[in-house]
């Protein structure tokens, strides 16, 4: 990898790209390689949403595909998230594997009889006979704008039969965002809105697929694990950072994937630290931070030194403006939390 | 484009006479049969001539999405086999959908939309998906939805019509009126024609009458073959009658002693016309009805002892491809 790696940031799946050529990308940059090479090698490739013409889609995240591959493959569409979603999954049943944005996630509901109803059970429903090669992207959580922060992710990984994958890091944009199109199944691709136009970092520019269901450990340590995901994994480290100063070394793994998720990375690492913080985004209650808590209670792979933290958005729906930042987590409570864990007896 | 790039016919497919009589006959047959063994099965009888006439002339390389109420004869001129669809009635692991699904889905890879949600209007997005795949690969092929008027009041009917007529994709939209969503009559729910609201997406609407399989046959061959020329969607309401309950087993105490079934039967109506233009003897019509409910019999009694879908149909490895 580049210069610019923290130090202590450990090797991730996609750092054996010491001899592969690669380019300082945006995460959004990172998820746009990847539809238009997709669309460059697979003409059955297309893409649906709003804006997405000239405009460059809404934070310009179809930017420069309408001007390349022009309106027959990227279809500019009505505000119909139900219909949008719905007519990608049969064109995707039908032999095409299309890409349908919805601008924001919290739009999602308003398409949420076709993603929990139709999309996730196709192909168990047809006794395994048919395929349902669909990417539905949006944009989940805060952002530099402060509109649209609802982060409703736990509601999809919920339900067999969805793929709900969430990445962090640029590289891990455009090689989740090229697994996603390739996969023959339904796939939620959530980008976290904070590091759409976040800080670069380097993509491989040739062909960069990331296996979807596999965790990456962004940081080793050996004192706490924090489980996080998309928006609180620069936070994380961030605390991370902070904490190694005072002596405490904390593991970061950064899941990638809600659905399937990969319980043996995160079983792996708590069997080490023998603590464990869960930082989301969205709400405790109901978070998906509970089955990672649930998975760990069950397997018990090792005795835990001290309780489980979740650290997530206070219970209330998250507000606009200033105030956002009061009903958000931030490397701070992480680091309060990791504190709480490795400071009483126990270790 | 054209019948010269696909191999197949242009034109309807010459489903004829006696033929088309003996289609009416076997949905109302097999439906009656699985109603019979299936108090939640949703009876057709009254209707068969929309199902029918909307689907008989399309091609094999069309897709089909029919209503709930009657879709096995359309999967059987998609080349399913009778028993295997009635297995699906009984929840039997011979169906194709492996006793999984709500039993009206049809068997996959025919040109069969999928349809697996019990809520309505879902498979109205999945139909027009089909439509927008013919069009990405250039074709002419089209798909042809059918869904009932109680359907037509969810977003999706307005979403998915809507979208279709922007992009111009060849689907024909029908709605198989029965005047009845479950126990409301339509006063409660449809304030005017179905037909009505195609203008609002700029596109022709057709208004027919659903117990006439010619003049259904006749609107959506029309349709179809504007949508094959890239003239995009059209919008038919079949106005037909609900001789029956919602379900089977429906004890239809809603119903008022002066709700009257209007329309002629369907089946009886086109037996009528065949022997008026010296198409068929009454001993011809009659034949086949015996044959046909022989068959169904046969079939539906071979699909009665399959075993139940049990737990090597449960299928947790089919969930992900």
């Amino acid at each position: 990898m580049s210069a610019g790696t923290n130090a202590g940031e450990a090797r991730s799946t996609s750092s054996e790209m010491e001899d592969r050529s690669t380019k300082r990308m945006t995460h959004l940059e990172g998820v746009i390689d990847a539809i238009a090479r997709e669309m460059r090698r697979d003409e059955r490739v297309f893409f649906i949403g709003q804006d997405i013409g000239p405009f460059g889609g809404s934070m310009q995240g179809a930017k420069g595909l309408y001007e390349e591959f022009g309106s027959q493959r990227i279809l500019e569409s009505p505000i119909s998230e139900s219909a949008m979603v719905g007519a990608a999954i049969g064109a995707a049943v039908f032999g095409r594997r299309p890409i349908v944005e919805v601008s924001f996630g919290e739009f999602l509901p308003a398409a949420m009889n076709q993603l929990i109803n139709q999309a996730p059970n196709i192909r168990y429903m047809t006794g395994g006979a048919a395929r349902v090669p669909v990417v539905v992207r949006t944009r989940m959580g805060d952002g530099p704008y402060g509109g649209h922060p609802q982060d409703y992710s736990a509601w999809f990984a919920h339900v067999p039969g969805l793929k709900v994958v969430v990445p962090a890091s640029p590289a891990d944009a455009k090689g989740l965002m090229t697994a996603a199109i390739r996969d023959d199944n339904p796939v939620l691709f959530l980008e976290a809105m904070s590091l759409s136009h976040g800080r670069r970092g380097e993509v491989p520019t040739d062909d960069h697929v990331e296996q979807i269901g596999t965790a990456r450990i962004a940081r080793e340590g050996r004192d706490a694990t924090v489980v996080t995901w998309g928006s609180m994994v620069p936070p994380s480290l961030q605390a991370a950072k902070s904490l190694s100063r005072e002596g405490i070394e904390v593991e970061v793994v950064d899941l990638r994937t809600l659905a399937p998720w990969d319980r043996e990375a995160v079983l792996s690492s708590v069997g080490h630290t023998r603590r464990l913080i869960i930082a989301h985004e969205a709400w405790v209650t109901g978070g998906f931070g509970a089955e990672v808590a649930a998975a760990v209670a069950e397997e018990n792979p090792v005795n835990l030194a001290a309780p489980v933290v979740r650290v997530g958005a206070r219970p209330v729906p998250i507000p606009s403006g200033p105030l956002r930042e009061h009903a958000l987590p931030n490397a701070p409570q992480i680091a309060e939390a990791v504190r709480r864990v490795t400071s009483g007896g126990g270790s | 484009m054209g019948a010269g790039d696909t191999g197949y016919e242009e034109r309807p497919r010459g489903v004829k006479g006696l033929e088309l009589y003996r289609s009416l006959v076997l949905c109302r047959e097999l439906e009656r049969a699985l109603c019979a063994v299936n108090p939640r099965w949703f009876p057709v009888e009254g209707e068969e001539a929309v199902v029918v006439g909307a689907f008989c002339d399309l091609r094999d390389d069309d897709a089909v999405a029919p209503h709930y109420r009657g879709p096995f004869v359309v999967y059987l001129m998609r080349g399913a086999e009778l028993w295997r669809l009635a297995a699906q009635a009984f929840g039997k692991s011979a169906g194709y959908n492996k006793g999984r699904s709500v039993p009206f889905n049809g068997p996959f890879g025919s040109g069969v939309v999928p349809w697996v949600a019990g809520d309505l209007g879902t498979s109205l997005g999945t139909a027009t998906g089909a439509a927008l795949a013919f069009k990405q690969e250039g074709s002419d092929r089209v798909c042809v939805c059918s869904f009932g008027d109680g359907t037509a009041n969810r977003g999706d009917f307005h979403e998915n019509i809507n979208l279709a007529a922007v992009w111009q994709l060849p689907i024909v939209y029908i709605c198989q009126n029965n005047g009845w969503s479950i126990s409301q009559r339509a006063a409660t729910y449809l304030p005017a024609p179905v037909v009505a609201r195609a203008d609002g997406y700029g596109i022709p609407g057709v208004s027919v009458d659903g117990n006439d399989v010619e003049a259904v046959r006749e609107a959506v061959s029309e349709a179809v073959s504007r949508a094959r020329r890239g003239e995009g969607p059209t919008l038919i309401e079949a106005l037909t009658s609900r001789r029956q309950g919602h379900w089977a087993g429906d004890k239809r105490a809603y119903r008022r002693e002066t709700d009257t079934v209007e329309r002629e039967d369907p089946v009886e109506c086109y037996a009528s016309r065949l022997l008026e233009r010296g198409e068929a003897t009454s001993d011809k019509l009659e034949r086949i009805h015996e044959l046909v409910a022989e068959e169904v019999a046969v079939e539906v009694e071979r699909a009665r002892r399959e075993p139940d879908a049990g737990p090597s149909e449960l299928g947790v490895e089919e969930v992900y491809a």
